[in-house]
């Protein structure tokens, strides 16, 4: 298996291939391969999605993939859309 | 006069019978999909859902009434086990959550799936028992099922999938089984086109634009035990997809790795070459053979849910709602004297026949047995690497690394005849692959399951874990794979 860290300041869900699969911070364990990285709502963060390829993890040595918080100013009302 | 008239009667019975056709699937309604789709339940993330907590799923093997019975056997050991605790009453067969069944296994794990806790009172007379070879052959030699045979769109599996849906399983639809919640009971075939092996639920039915709901039980049994040669496969309509459908993403991402994941890739590969093509005049077909050709043990779905991201085991893994995963595969295979090298002339058309169709199960099913293995370790050996590199951490005053959602608890047992000892070994490893055993070895079956689980040191230790015992004699608990 793969290993797969999603860092983002607090705790949110994190969705994996469309489907939610645990939270930030944590590790998150998938088959090697390209995976699509997004979290659950509020739309806060970015960017929107990433696309990850997964291979030679560890669990000590897991991919790691960031979200950025938005400022209340920049957050948009639904996911792509404008603040 | 009289005897035109009954010819002609004759003869037009005859037609009528002779276009016989097998009962096609049906389309999916639309947008919004079947009416009582028979899919895992979702998960809620933030809503662990108790039953999660404890995870079990059974695989049940092909292997005929054999395999039927050693997993009944196995089912009614499983429930005269008690793991509840402070004073509650449940058995371990009350935390089963999924059940992959394979030909004969297919009929023990659908019946349960239906019946639940009254499968011990029924299903006993209502299939193991009988001789549903002879039943079968009856069937075919009646003269109005003979002249059924005579249309190419009905054939000898579709008389056996009738017989099943009748008389085992009551005309039973997937509607009936998607009112027990769980176990969530899966059911293989193999599609003929590819190898690729076919799982009778929505999520798979999907591919086909098709609707699993109406679908009988009896027939998607009878696919699953389409031995090849002795029945034809059971044919479903491949649909256009349902409007609003879309290929799952764990799917369509699989398809851009080949190389760094040759088996996903083929997984979704597969699936995509179940499905029709947007226009409806480019009809296609899938014809559906016995699931031990893709995967004898039942095995592979379970691996798949814990491997995909789509798959229900992986995503309560990763959000943390499992706690304890247990996995018993129910493995019914024989391996009877080998006579072929002990004779000079070249082997005939029915050894090469049934070596073919036998030969390539055997070599799978180690394969998935190591796999199922590996995996467990793999998860065991990721949490004591990260456990001990923090307590390492913590005592230099560092920061902790970061945890999985959730320390899981695995257990891997399998058992097999090759399992009990010498003679009793042999005379199970013997047993025919048939719809027909006699009442001593069918209730021989059923009792060597619960021995050999009584005698596995894995499932021991494994409820010793459960009822929160020491080990014995030790005094202190224990640690690994079913601790």
């Amino acid at each position: 298996m793969e290993y797969l860290i999603v860092r983002f300041p607090e705790t949110r869900e994190v969705r994996v291939d469309g489907l939610p699969q645990g939270r930030t911070n944590i590790i998150l364990q998938f088959q090697a391969g390209i995976h699509d990285v997004t979290l659950g709502p509020p739309w806060n963060f970015a960017p929107l999605e990433q696309k990850v390829l997964l291979v030679n993890t560890a669990a000590l040595d897991p991919y790691c993939v960031e979200f950025r918080r938005l400022p209340p100013a920049a957050i948009p009302i639904s996911p792509g859309s404008p603040p | 006069m009289r005897r035109v008239r009954l010819g002609a009667l004759l003869l037009l019975s005859v037609v009528a019978v002779g276009c016989a056709h097998y009962p096609l699937n049906a389309a999916l309604p639309g947008a919004g999909g079947a009416a009582t789709a028979y899919r895992f339940p979702a998960m809620v993330p933030d809503r662990p859902d108790p039953a999660d907590e404890i995870f079990v799923c059974l695989s049940f093997s092909g292997g005929g009434t054999r395999a039927a019975a050693f997993a009944y056997g196995a089912l009614r050991r499983l429930q005269d086990i008690d793991v509840g605790r402070g004073g509650t009453k449940r058995s371990l067969l009350d935390e089963v959550d999924c059940i992959a069944g394979i030909s004969g296994g297919a009929f023990t794990a659908a019946f349960y799936g239906l019946h639940g806790s009254e499968t011990f009172q029924r299903f006993y007379d209502r299939f193991l028992v009988r001789n549903i070879q002879r039943e079968l052959v009856l069937s075919t030699l009646n003269p109005v099922n003979l002249a059924r045979l005579v249309s190419p769109y009905y054939s000898r599996i579709d008389l056996a999938a009738e017989l099943y849906d009748r008389t085992v399983f009551d005309g039973a639809t997937y509607t009936a089984l998607a009112k027990r919640r769980r176990p969530f009971v899966i059911l293989h075939a193999t599609s003929m086109a590819n190898g690729a092996p076919f799982e009778f639920t929505q999520d798979e039915f999907d591919f086909i634009g098709s609707d699993l709901s109406a679908f009988h039980v009896g027939r998607a049994a009878a696919a699953s035990s389409a031995f090849p040669f002795l029945l034809s496969p059971v044919s479903l309509r491949s649909y256009p997809p349902a409007p609003g459908f879309e290929i799952p993403r764990d799917v369509s991402r699989a398809l851009e790795t080949r190389e760094i994941n040759p088996s996903r890739y083929n997984w979704a590969r597969q699936r995509l070459d179940l499905m029709a093509g947007k226009d409806d005049k480019d009809k296609k077909w899938v014809h559906l053979l016995d699931g031990g050709l893709a995967d004898n043990i039942g095995l592979r779905s379970i691996l798949r849910a814990y491997d995909r991201s789509g798959g229900f085991i992986a995503q309560r893994i990763n959000a943390g709602h499992i706690k304890r995963l247990i996995v018993i595969a129910v493995n019914a295979r024989t391996d009877p004297p080998e006579q072929l090298s002990r004779q000079e002339r070249s082997a005939g058309l029915v050894d090469v026949f049934m070596k073919t169709a036998t030969v390539s199960m055997e070599s799978l099913s180690a394969d998935t047995i190591d796999y199922a293995i590996n995996r467990q370790n793999e998860r065991e050996q990721a949490e004591t690497n990260v456990r001990l590199c923090n307590q390492r951490l913590i005592g230099c005053g560092a920061q902790p690394f970061p945890s999985f959602a959730q320390d899981l608890r695995t257990c891997f047992v399998e058992i097999s005849f090759e399992g009990l000892p010498s003679p009793a070994r042999e005379e199970f490893l013997n047993l025919p692959t048939t719809f027909s055993l006699p009442e001593e070895s069918l209730k021989k079956l059923i009792d060597v399951a619960g021995t050999l689980l009584d005698g596995s040191s894995s499932f021991q230790k494994l409820l010793r874990a459960l009822r929160g015992e020491p080990r014995p004699g030790a005094g202190v608990g224990e640690s690994g794979n079913c601790s």
